[in-house]
């Protein structure tokens, strides 16, 4: 109990309270403070801008196109992760890949399936950097701070998408035969059997305030490939070998290297973190 | 007597330009057959290290299946096969060591899980 007044020793008692006081205020601002710098990065305001990849955005050639604009939203509703990450040979990684207008001209990369013959929906995909002076095509990808009109807009194109907190809810889009991802490839993928599914399973979280993580090792499996995430992502199998954290996937490691770019963001916490799993709760 | 001649000098003109032109036709529609329309794409030749990496690489998804013995066979196939790719041209030896590095670390992953699992 403390009498506030001006007398000497009731003085040394005020100092005796603020002091815990005062530690404790500075240590959870500097706790505060230190948890900013591992939030999740908010996504772009704009969904259509939500997975964009900027491509050579280092051309500074005077004849150079400029830099290309990839939505993986266009692509994504088309094909599967693995078709490009693992039957092409993308890289994870933006400009790591090394796409040059010459390997798109020799089949890989871009050229992969834009090679002006291959026909989808029955018709002939453009070719990807044609050896032709001039081309008018080259906005078409090389849109990077261009004007110029993109054949696909996002809020048409995904208007009949189901949609989640931040963009595109590609799972229910899919299971509500909207789009139909191909999986294979004639020319690009190789014939293999079918994936067998693999068990989803519970991820316990560390601290008792945060829901398990419920992982569809299904779903994630016939997306990716199993190559994809292993061991490149999720390196090893012996437990406790590695630490997964939220830290490591805001540092764009783990989960975060889809769900930080990608595939729906870590800001999204129910995603992955609901009272229970679908499974569960039909 | 003349004009029957002359007829039949032109009748066996008449029969020889004929033949011609057909057989000028029939050769020339061969050889058009013979090569590829600009729709038409010819396949590429596989190579033998193509093949290999096509057969190699098919069998991530039975991974699990595998035993150790088996994958470390397939490790031992994706060393050889790298030494191939390394010396291919810029682009195919970047796309393929690619390709290559997931599915040999694919086995190597799954060849390390099951090894774990013993103990």
């Amino acid at each position: 109990m403390h009498t506030y007044s001006n007398r000497k020793g009731t003085t040394r008692n005020e100092h005796a309270f603020s002091m815990p006081t005062l530690v404790c205020a500075v240590f959870f601002l500097t706790s505060v403070a230190a948890a900013q710098f591992y939030l999740p990065p908010p996504p772009p305001k704009q969904p259509a801008d939500y997975g964009k990849v900027i491509l050579n955005s280092q051309i500074s050639k005077p004849n150079s196109p400029g830099a290309v604009s990839f939505d993986h939203w266009l692509h994504r509703s088309k094909f599967t992760c693995r078709i490009c990450h693992v039957d092409i040979g993308f890289a994870m990684v933006a400009n790591t890949s090394g796409i040059r207008a010459e390997s798109n001209r020799q089949g890989f990369h871009c050229g992969a399936c834009h090679d002006g013959r291959r026909l989808f929906d029955g018709k002939p995909v453009f070719a990807a950097c044609k050896d032709t002076p001039a081309n008018s095509m080259c906005e078409r990808c090389h849109s990077e701070g261009k004007k110029s009109a993109r054949k696909y807009e996002y809020s048409t194109f995904t208007a009949r998408f189901s949609k989640a907190l931040y963009g595109i809810n590609w799972e229910s889009t899919e299971a509500s035969g909207v789009i139909k991802p191909v999986d294979f490839i004639e020319g690009i993928s190789i014939k293999k059997s079918e994936m067998k599914s693999r068990e989803d399973f519970a991820i316990n979280s560390g601290v008792i305030w945060v829901h398990p993580v419920f992982f569809s090792h299904e779903k994630h499996s016939l997306w990716n490939g199993c190559e994809l995430c292993h061991p490149e992502i999720f390196p090893t199998a012996r437990k406790s070998a590695v630490q997964y954290s939220m830290f490591s996937n805001i540092e764009g490691r783990h989960c975060g290297a889809c769900h930080l770019k990608v595939a729906f963001p870590l800001n999204n916490c129910q995603m992955c973190h609901p009272r229970a799993p679908r499974w569960a709760q039909q | 007597m003349v004009t029957r001649l002359a007829l039949k000098k032109t009748i066996a003109v008449v029969s020889l330009v004929s033949f011609s032109v057909l057989w000028l036709a029939a050769a020339s529609s061969a050889i058009a057959a013979s090569e590829p329309g600009p729709q038409e794409v010819q396949a590429p030749a596989i190579e033998a290290w193509q093949r290999e990496f096509d057969h190699v690489c098919s069998k991530t998804q039975d991974a699990m299946g595998f035993s150790e013995q088996e994958l470390a066979v397939l490790i031992q196939r994706c060393d050889t096969l790298q030494t191939k790719i390394e010396k291919l041209d810029e682009t195919r030896k970047k796309v393929y060591a690619g390709r290559l590095k997931m599915c040999r670390g694919l086995y190597a992953y799954v060849l390390e899980s099951k090894r774990n699992d013993k103990k």
